[in-house]
Parts: structure tokens; C-alpha cells; sequence
């Protein structure tokens, strides 16, 4: 275990560590673009330089720790050293923050205020190159914004494996380009590389010129795409700066959604359909409880399920594996003993859409089945002779399926034929709108929290479990 | 490229085992000499070949200054610009053969007989100045010669 | 004769390249004396003892570099000849190629067996032509003689060669950036740690030494290396190669005993400058060695240590020779020019910094220079010194900075003057 000395301190490092892990991991705080934790290290930015006693300026993030070496993260040579690197890589970046999504995020940004402030001493013209360069369907390219720190080429090749991103010629006029005729859009992982990318050479289509990031807040929620559970971000505006006048859709909807770094789980990447959850969150809701398919009050819903439940002799429930912890075991608690229990599946996989692999994600498609199966078991749904009651909690079943005769009580949250067909419909909240965890393949708990209010008409399923199981009104 | 294959089989075999990325250079130089240029195809075919991702293949194509994706003139003249050519006319020359072809660095003649380029230092400088004509080094260039030269080029 | 000779030591006939001749002036004697009665051991200790340095440019002291392969550390290991010779005004490696590709290849084979390697390779520029086609030939007439597959005369040493030809990429003839390119990549350099010989090919020990580096193994295991050390200099053991161009009467290849003097070596042995022109500066050591004034070279000889008291290099061993009346404007251009072309592109201070150099110089010489122009080419110099990941950044500094120094007038006047005192001249013309 060699000692070590930064800025005088004397710490114990590891013998495989290198003087930028150390630095970290006691407080000093090392500039860099292109090294990352998930990354190999490439050591091409030379931002990480640091000063070390009789050896000179070296980066550090590739520089092995020695015994009794003294480094120093922030003396006269090392700040002119990252004032002038700063200097190269804004002497062709186009700095057009004014247009560029990246601003308020932008490690340059940032850097450029924290070390430099200094215009820049060239006269001459910037090198251009291509702007909009159409990455992906999912993903655009600004090659002038481009620093080359070669995270996303390394992301590509190292984490996602779609070997889809190079380099192309050299010197100042290299470019990022994605391999001819195997598009960077059928790499599932592709949008890390937006969120790893330092600068604002690589954006999101689908945020595109949306929002200025600092009007928005970042809720830590869990993707519900499949089994992994990863945890993610759901970036909505932030409420002092919710908009009074134009287009108030806006106040309520999912700007975008990144990782939240989970060790545990799925470090700092998750796949693209966790991108896409406003697609899947923001189809449109159902919001008023019907008989039938007729309007009605929630107390008159309310009665008239309560009254089915009363009145069947043999009820079967389908419980959605889309249940948070607190539902499903407010379920099984008060309406466990009642109704003959499955689990459903909601969601199966899509065409197109990758089934498993060795990175994140899973076959199974729900978020929720560790913890539905432990409370309700692993049988398939099925309907004995007999079934006069199913009550169908969650999208994605067939009503074909439903024994012709039965009654139907359905727990729905999006606007969906099926909807006008049971006995008793009533639509209850989504994940966004409320508390809650889930419990992954690994028996990990995540917890997601509310973005946004639910509607009035809307109710949420642990209440409505309550009332659900509460005597029925004139009956005993 | 799959007429080639057995010579690229026979190429792997002068290497040790697990050198098959270090086929990439001279399977495309063999390829660029036999079609004249790489081919989109050729990058396809190769990777299987091979074994490594066609990004690879891709890269180095554009890296190196030697290979290309485009077909070009018969005769590629690549004149050194760098010092010591400079130093002992190279200019002049340059300027003399642009005159002949009517074509600048970068260009081809009409009929696709001459390609023009100025290169780096080509390790020539005591024979300067000097070019290149598709492999051959061409060197102590005068007036006179290159005139003689480029007429035998059909 | 600039002293002894050692590798340039017969004449070159239609035939002394092929392996009769070869074998007719002793060749392959070094290698029957290596297997026949030394250990691997004994080779490294014979060639450290020497002191022979390197001839690519950074004179890294070959046994030095040698001592840190582990023989027995049971993985393949790998030796280079680095054969890209690709810094202007060097020429001399190729002179080995051509007309004596066998004392490459035998000083290779002895180098294998000293550093239990068991395939070599020669990384030889793709723009070569006859020196590639004499070297495979060479090669040929090796295999066909027994000398490079397996159990090599009679021994239990076995070892192959591969002749690999790069495709036009000055910075592939840095040692890592030579190896990616061996590896099938694109030439991007890497950053030490590790170095080469603990991690290099495929992540292997590998040793990549200079053509002209061992081309000289041969001689010294013939000869021992205390004959190699009573030639040159104490500091300077051996000859140099030195590729002589610019504005000379004799240009060529010449094998020069170090610590020789220099002017006796420009006026006798290369002729002279042209039109008798007095010498207004040298390049000794290829482009990336900063330039000597005529003054400068007065009294020095070749040798490590005058150039590097001088403050220079012998470096690659490229003179280039710039007589009175040249520009030194549009010859910093030229060379500003190269580097922007050749910067791989991977890290930051080289792939802005050789472009805004060769920006600002093509201002200079339209006519459009600033008068801050010159402080900030010093400025891109400094900040690309030591702070690269390979010496390309450096080097365009050192070019740089290394005319300004000698030359800062005639900057400042083109500057001022928007034309250069000497017009842009590059030749060494007839004086009017």
C-alpha cells in the first residue's frame, strides 16, 4: 500500500490504482474529459495532466501510483497547462451555446469558466466541419462541438459491443462516423453515448431544442421495461418554472429520461426503450370510471364492484406484475383471501424489440414479477367451471380469454377498448404519479417517486384495493 | 474479393496464431492493387474474413494516405512538397506539370490517364526532386525527363 | 572517408545486396558465433556493454532498452526493425534496405536469440519500393538458406520474419504508433505506461529498434564491444549514418565515424554548398531536430554530445543542408505543412495545435501576418512540449521554436513588411 502525497496530503493508495482514482476518491478533484470510470483509458484530452516533484507534467488518470510521490493537482504550471488546452479545444469549437442543448450540462461549459475565463488568441478561421450529421434516427452529431475524447467510439465498442462508431481520416480534420450499413439504430444502448458525451456533439432527436436544461428537474423513478429495474431519471419542468401561458402541455409532460448511476443495478447506462418512456407514460389516459362503458361517479363504481364481489362465488383476480411493492401487498392483505389470485403478465416482448443479453436487459418485460410471483405464485391464469367474477388488473390481456359468462371488473390506465367492456371499469394511476418500489430479478428494491398529479377521476390502486375490500354499502 | 482468398490464406500463415487483425493492411493493399481501389464490399467480405469489425476496416482506410475508396487515373504522379524537394525545385515542376495536364493536386485528367498529388516526404530528399508514378519512385527530376515520362505513360 | 566504416564497408555492385556477396565479406559469421558458442545472456550483455544508441531519432540506449524483456517470463515477446523512415531529410535506412538488407536481417536473427523471440517483423513504409523489394527478396534467399524457420544451423533457435508494409502514416514510425499499425489499426500512438517491452505487441513484450540500430548488432558481435567502443566518440560510440539533401553538391547516404568535424564532412565529403554559397543553417537531424546556425556548426564535430550542448540532436540522422538566400519563412511553412498532415488526431494539443501552426504561418507568408503571430507560435511550441502522447506534438514544436530562435528577424520583418526578406525563396540559386 504506497503512500502517496497530493497537494501535501499523505494518503494510502492502492497498489493498482492510478494517481486519478486516488485523487477522487480523497477529495481532490482532477479535471477530465475523456476518462470514465466504465471506460478504458484513452489519456487523449490531456486535461487530467498534473504536476509531479522532479518528473514534470503528466495526465494522471493513466500515471500508476509510486511510493512517496508528490503530485500536485493545482500549481502554476498545471493551471497554465489546462489554460492552454482549454485554449486548443475551443480553437475550432464553434461555441454556440446559444443554440446547443447541451448548455447548462456542458463539461467545456464548465471548465472554461472554473479555469480560464481567456478569449481566444486565435485570429484565424475555424476549422468547420459537418453539423446535423444524421447519427441515428435516435441520435445527431456535431462534429465541430466534437472534442474527439473518444468516449462514445469506446462505448461502442467496450460496453454496448455494436462495434458502430470510428473514427474517420486525421489531425484536426478527423470525424466521429458510425460504420457504413450497420446504423448506429440497432444498437439498443446507443443513447449513452449522449449522456457520456462531455460537450454537445452528441444529441437526443427526441429532445431536440425541447427545453433549456435548467428549467427542468430530474425525479429518480425505475424503468418498468423490463426485469433489470434500472434506475432512471424522469426530467420534468421544474415547478417555479412551470409555463402560464404557452402550451401548458408542457407542465405535464416527460421532457426526457437518463440513468441515475446505480451500481447495483445498471451503473450508468440503460437501453433505449428507458429513453422512450414518455411513449409509453403519456398514451392517452383513461380518467373517468364507467358501467359498461357509461360514465359514471367513482362512489357508484366503487358500489357496483363492491357489490360483484359480494354477490360471486367463485372470483378470480389477474394481478399485474406492473404493481408496485405497496399494491400488490395491499392487495394480497385485503383482497387475497377473497379472489382465487394469478399473476398476469402485462406486457410480453415486441417484435423487433432484443430479448435478453449479457449488458441490462431481460426478457422478462414487466418490473414487477419477483415480487407479484413471492405473493401470488407462479401459476399460469386459468379459469375453473364455474368463474362468474375475474377482476383484471393492468393492460395486455386478452379478453377473448375471459370466461363468457363472468362478470369483469378492469383496473385500467390507458384509454383502451377493453375499457367499455367490463362490468365495472375504473382507471388508476401510473408510476409517475405516485410512490412506490419495485423489486427486480435479483430481488433488488428500487424506489420511484411522483413527477406529476394524477387526474381527479383517477385513483390510486392501493386506495382503491381499500375500498374495494371495505363491506359493501346494504350489504352485509 | 473472394478470388483472393487463397492468397490471403496462404498470408495468414506467415503469421502467429491470433495476428488474423494484423491482415487488415495488406489484405486491402492486395484488394486496392487488384480492383484499383476498396470497394464497399470488399470492407463487408473482408471483416468476416478476418474476423474484425468493418469500423476497423473503415478507419484505416481513411488513416492512411496510401488507400482508397474511389477509383483514379491510370498513372498516379505523386510529387513530394516537403524541404529538401522544396529546396531543389519541386515547385518548378509541380508547377510545370500543371501546366501540362491542365489539372491541379487532387484532380484527374479528363480521360482518366494522369492523377495529380502532392505527398510528404517520401525518403528520397538526396535525389530531389523527385515523384512517384503509381509504385516507382521517379528521381533527380528535370524538365526534359518528365516530359519523356509522362509521354511513355499511355 | 568520414573515419571508419562499419555497415557502408564495400562497394556497392549490381549484386553485393544478394547473399553471395554477403556471405563473401563474412556475413552470417555473427549469428554462427552467436548460436554456435554464446548464450542469449551474453548478446544483451555484449550490445549494453557497447553502448550502442539508437539511430531512429531518440538515441535510447539499445542494451538499456533490451535489459527489461524478461527472457523466461513465458509469453511470446516480439522484435521490430522500425524500417517507416519518414522524417523529412532521412534517406538512410533505405540505403541499408537496398544494398545490404542482410546485415539486417542477420543482426535481427541475433537480437531474436538474445530476447527469446521467435517472430519478428520489419514495419517497412508503404511508399518504398525497391528497398521492400530487396529486403523480401533478402528474405527469400534466407528462408531458402536455412537461416530464418526452424533450427537455425543446427541449433535449437527458431524464428521467423514477416516483411510488414505500412500505407503512408508519418506517425506509424513512432514505436506505438507503429505497432497499432502492425496490430491492423489505424496508427494512433498510445500513452506510457506501459512501456513497449513490458507490454507492446498484442500486448506483448516487444523490442522495436531502428534499421540502422541493428544493422550494427552484427559488427559488434563479430567484433566485440570494445572495437565497437574504440570507434567515435566516449559519449559517441560507432558511426552514424547520415542522410545529407538540401542545398549540397553531393547529396547521399555517407556512414560518418561520430566525433568527425562537421565542416570538414559538408566540404570535403558532400562537396560543398553549391555555387559556393556560404551555409546560412543546418538541419542535423531530420526536421524534428532544432536547426543550427552556419555559425553554430563552426567548430563542432558529429556527435551526441557536441549537438546536444549545441542544443540540438543528431536525431534521425537527416541533414539537410540551407544555404544563404533561403527563406526561412516559407521553409518553416513547408514544415508547419508536414506536421498538420501527419497529426494523427488523438490528443488535443497536437491535433489544434500543427494546425494553428501552419494557419498562422500561411498568414505570415500571404502577407497577413499579427504582430502577436510570433508569440503565439512560440506559445503552441511551449504547450506542446512534454504534454502529448507522442513526440509528433513535440516535434513540431521544436521545428518551430528552433528557426524562430535562429531567425526571429526575418519573422518579424515578413510581419511587418507583409513579404519576406528573402521572398520565399527555397532554392540555392546561382548568385545574380
Amino acid at each position: 500500500m504506497p503512500e502517496i502525497f497530493i497537494n501535501g496530503q499523505a494518503i494510502e493508495a492502492r497498489d493498482d490504482q492510478t494517481v486519478m482514482e486516488v485523487a477522487r476518491e480523497h477529495g481532490h478533484f482532477i479535471p477530465y474529459f475523456c476518462w470514465h470510470p466504465q471506460l478504458s483509458v484513452v489519456g487523449n484530452c490531456r486535461m487530467c495532466l498534473v504536476e509531479v516533484e522532479g518528473r514534470g507534467l503528466d495526465i494522471a488518470c493513466n500515471m500508476p501510483v509510486a511510493r512517496g510521490m508528490q503530485v500536485f493537482t493545482n500549481s502554476e504550471e498545471v493551471q497554465a497547462h489546462r489554460k492552454a488546452i482549454l485554449q486548443f479545444i475551443t480553437l475550432n469549437h464553434p461555441v454556440d451555446c446559444g443554440i446547443c442543448d447541451k448548455a447548462g450540462e456542458c463539461t467545456l461549459q464548465d471548465y472554461h469558466y472554473e479555469y480560464s475565463g481567456q478569449r481566444s488568441l486565435s485570429h484565424d478561421e475555424k476549422v468547420r466541419s459537418t453539423k446535423f450529421y444524421n447519427l441515428s434516427n435516435r441520435i445527431l452529431l456535431d462534429n465541430e462541438r466534437c472534442i474527439l475524447c473518444l468516449r462514445c467510439t469506446r462505448f461502442t465498442h467496450e460496453v454496448s459491443k455494436s462495434m458502430a462508431l470510428g473514427v474517420e481520416r486525421r489531425g484536426d480534420t478527423s470525424n466521429i462516423r458510425p460504420v457504413e450499413d450497420r446504423p448506429l439504430s440497432e444498437d439498443p444502448y446507443s443513447d449513452n453515448i449522449i449522456d457520456i458525451c462531455p460537450v454537445g456533439a452528441l444529441l437526443s432527436r427526441q429532445f431536440l431544442h425541447k427545453s433549456r436544461v435548467w428549467f427542468l428537474q430530474p425525479t429518480p423513478s425505475v424503468c418498468p421495461g423490463c426485469a433489470r429495474g434500472c434506475t432512471v431519471q424522469i426530467w420534468h419542468r421544474k415547478p417555479e418554472w412551470k409555463l402560464k401561458a404557452l402550451d401548458q402541455r408542457q407542465n405535464e409532460n416527460i421532457a426526457r429520461v437518463t440513468p441515475l448511476d446505480n451500481p447495483a443495478v445498471n451503473g450508468p447506462w440503460i437501453c433505449n426503450k428507458g429513453r422512450d418512456l414518455a411513449q409509453l407514460f403519456e398514451r392517452v389516459r383513461a380518467d373517468e370510471p364507467m358501467l359498461k362503458g357509461r360514465p359514471v361517479t367513482v362512489p357508484a363504481a366503487l358500489d357496483e364492484a363492491r357489490r360483484l364481489i359480494g354477490a360471486a362465488r367463485h372470483p378470480v383476480a389477474l394481478v399485474s406484475n406492473w404493481g408496485s411493492n405497496e399494491e400488490l401487498e395491499t392487495f394480497k392483505d385485503k383482497l387475497g383471501e377473497v379472489f382465487h389470485c394469478f399473476v398476469k403478465e402485462d406486457w410480453q416482448p415486441q417484435p423487433g424489440e432484443r430479448l435478453a443479453d449479457d449488458l441490462l436487459i431481460r426478457a422478462d418485460k414487466n418490473p414487477n414479477t419477483t415480487r407479484a410471483r413471492e405473493l401470488f405464485g407462479h401459476a399460469e391464469p386459468g379459469f375453473k367451471d364455474g368463474t362468474d367474477l375475474v377482476l383484471v388488473w393492468g393492460e395486455g390481456f386478452d379478453f377473448a380469454r375471459l370466461p363468457p359468462r363472468a362478470r369483469i371488473i378492469f383496473l385500467n390506465s390507458y384509454l383502451q377498448p377493453e375499457n367499455g367492456h367490463a362490468d365495472v371499469f375504473l382507471p388508476v394511476s401510473i408510476q409517475t404519479e405516485r410512490h412506490g418500489h419495485y423489486t427486480n430479478f435479483q430481488g433488488t428494491v428500487s424506489a420511484f417517486a411522483p413527477c406529476f398529479e394524477k387526474k381527479p377521476g383517477v385513483l390510486h390502486a392501493e386506495d382503491l384495493i381499500k375500498a374495494l375490500a371495505a363491506p359493501a354499502r346494504g350489504h352485509p | 474479393m473472394k478470388h483472393l482468398i487463397p492468397e490471403f490464406e496462404k498470408l495468414r500463415e506467415r503469421f502467429p496464431a491470433g495476428f488474423e487483425s494484423s491482415l487488415v493492411l495488406p489484405c486491402l493493399r492486395r484488394i486496392q492493387e487488384d480492383r484499383g481501389y476498396v470497394a464497399n464490399s470488399d470492407i463487408e467480405e473482408l471483416a468476416v474474413f478476418l474476423g474484425v469489425p468493418p469500423i476497423q476496416i473503415e478507419e484505416v482506410l481513411s488513416f492512411y494516405t496510401q488507400f482508397r475508396r474511389k477509383p483514379i487515373g491510370r498513372w498516379h504522379l505523386q510529387f513530394c512538397h516537403n524541404v529538401s524537394c522544396s529546396m531543389n525545385g519541386a515547385e518548378n515542376i509541380l508547377a510545370h506539370v500543371e501546366r501540362k495536364l491542365g489539372i491541379k493536386p487532387g484532380q484527374t485528367t479528363p480521360d482518366s490517364r494522369y492523377t495529380l498529388s502532392v505527398v510528404e516526404c517520401l525518403g528520397s530528399c538526396g535525389t530531389a526532386p523527385m515523384m512517384m508514378v503509381n509504385d516507382g519512385y521517379h528521381e533527380n527530376l528535370t524538365f526534359t525527363q518528365l516530359d519523356e515520362l509522362l509521354e511513355g505513360l499511355k | 572517408m568520414p573515419g571508419r566504416q562499419l555497415i557502408m564497408s564495400f562497394p556497392v555492385t549490381a549484386t553485393s545486396h544478394a547473399l553471395p556477396d554477403y556471405r563473401a565479406r563474412g556475413g552470417y559469421g555473427a549469428l554462427a558465433k552467436t548460436l554456435g558458442q554464446m548464450k542469449p545472456q551474453d548478446v544483451v550483455k555484449e550490445v549494453t556493454a557497447s553502448g550502442l544508441q539508437g539511430r531512429g531519432g531518440a538515441a535510447f540506449a539499445v542494451g538499456r532498452k533490451w535489459q527489461v524483456v524478461q527472457y523466461d517470463d513465458g509469453q511470446p515477446h516480439y522484435l521490430i526493425a522500425n524500417a517507416d523512415e519518414g522524417e523529412p531529410g532521412t534517406f538512410k535506412d533505405r540505403w541499408i534496405l537496398e544494398n545490404n538488407p542482410h546485415v539486417l536481417l542477420e543482426s535481427m536473427l541475433i537480437a531474436s536469440y538474445a530476447l527469446n523471440v521467435r517472430n519478428c517483423f520489419v514495419y517497412i513504409r508503404g511508399e518504398f519500393d525497391l528497398p521492400y523489394r530487396r529486403l523480401a527478396d533478402a528474405v527469400e534467399e534466407a528462408y531458402a538458406a536455412g537461416l530464418f524457420g526452424r533450427n537455425i544451423l543446427g541449433s535449437d533457435f527458431s524464428c521467423d520474419i514477416v516483411v510488414y508494409r505500412g500505407a503512408g502514416a508519418y506517425v506509424a514510425g513512432e514505436a506505438s504508433g507503429l505497432l497499432a499499425s502492425l496490430e491492423g489499426k489505424k496508427g494512433y500512438p498510445r500513452n506510457r505506461p506501459p512501456r513497449l517491452t513490458v507490454k507492446g505487441l498484442y500486448q506483448r513484450p516487444t523490442v522495436v529498434n531502428n534499421v540502422e540500430s541493428l544493422s550494427n548488432i552484427a559488427w559488434i558481435i563479430s567484433n566485440g564491444a570494445d572495437a565497437f567502443k574504440a570507434v567515435g566518440t566516449p559519449k559517441s560510440p560507432g558511426t552514424r549514418l547520415f542522410s545529407v539533401s538540401g542545398h549540397i553538391n553531393r547529396p547521399g547516404v555517407y556512414e560518418v565515424e561520430l566525433g568527425y568535424p562537421w565542416m570538414k564532412f559538408l566540404d570535403e565529403d558532400c562537396g560543398g554548398v553549391p555555387h559556393g554559397r556560404a551555409i546560412k543553417c543546418v538541419v542535423p537531424g531530420g526536421v524534428s531536430s532544432k536547426v543550427l546556425t552556419g555559425a553554430d556548426i563552426a567548430n563542432l564535430k558529429l556527435s551526441h554530445e557536441d549537438l546536444w550542448d549545441a542544443g540540438s540532436t543528431l536525431g534521425s540522422g537527416g541533414m539537410i543542408v540551407i544555404a544563404e538566400g533561403t527563406c526561412m519563412v516559407a521553409l518553416l511553412q513547408v514544415l508547419m505543412r508536414f506536421y498538420h498532415h501527419e497529426s494523427c488526431g488523438q490528443c488535443t494539443p497536437c491535433r489544434h495545435g500543427t494546425g494553428w501552426l501552419h494557419r498562422i504561418l500561411d498568414r505570415i507568408v500571404a502577407g497577413d501576418g499579427r504582430a502577436d503571430d510570433i508569440e503565439r507560435l512560440y506559445y503552441i511550441s511551449k504547450f506542446n512540449d512534454g504534454t502529448t502522447i507522442c513526440g509528433l506534438g513535440d516535434a513540431a514544436g521544436y521545428a518551430c521554436s528552433g528557426i524562430l530562435d535562429k531567425f526571429r528577424d526575418e519573422f518579424e520583418y515578413c510581419i511587418e513588411h507583409k513579404r519576406a526578406k528573402f521572398g520565399g525563396n527555397l532554392e540555392c540559386l546561382r548568385s545574380s
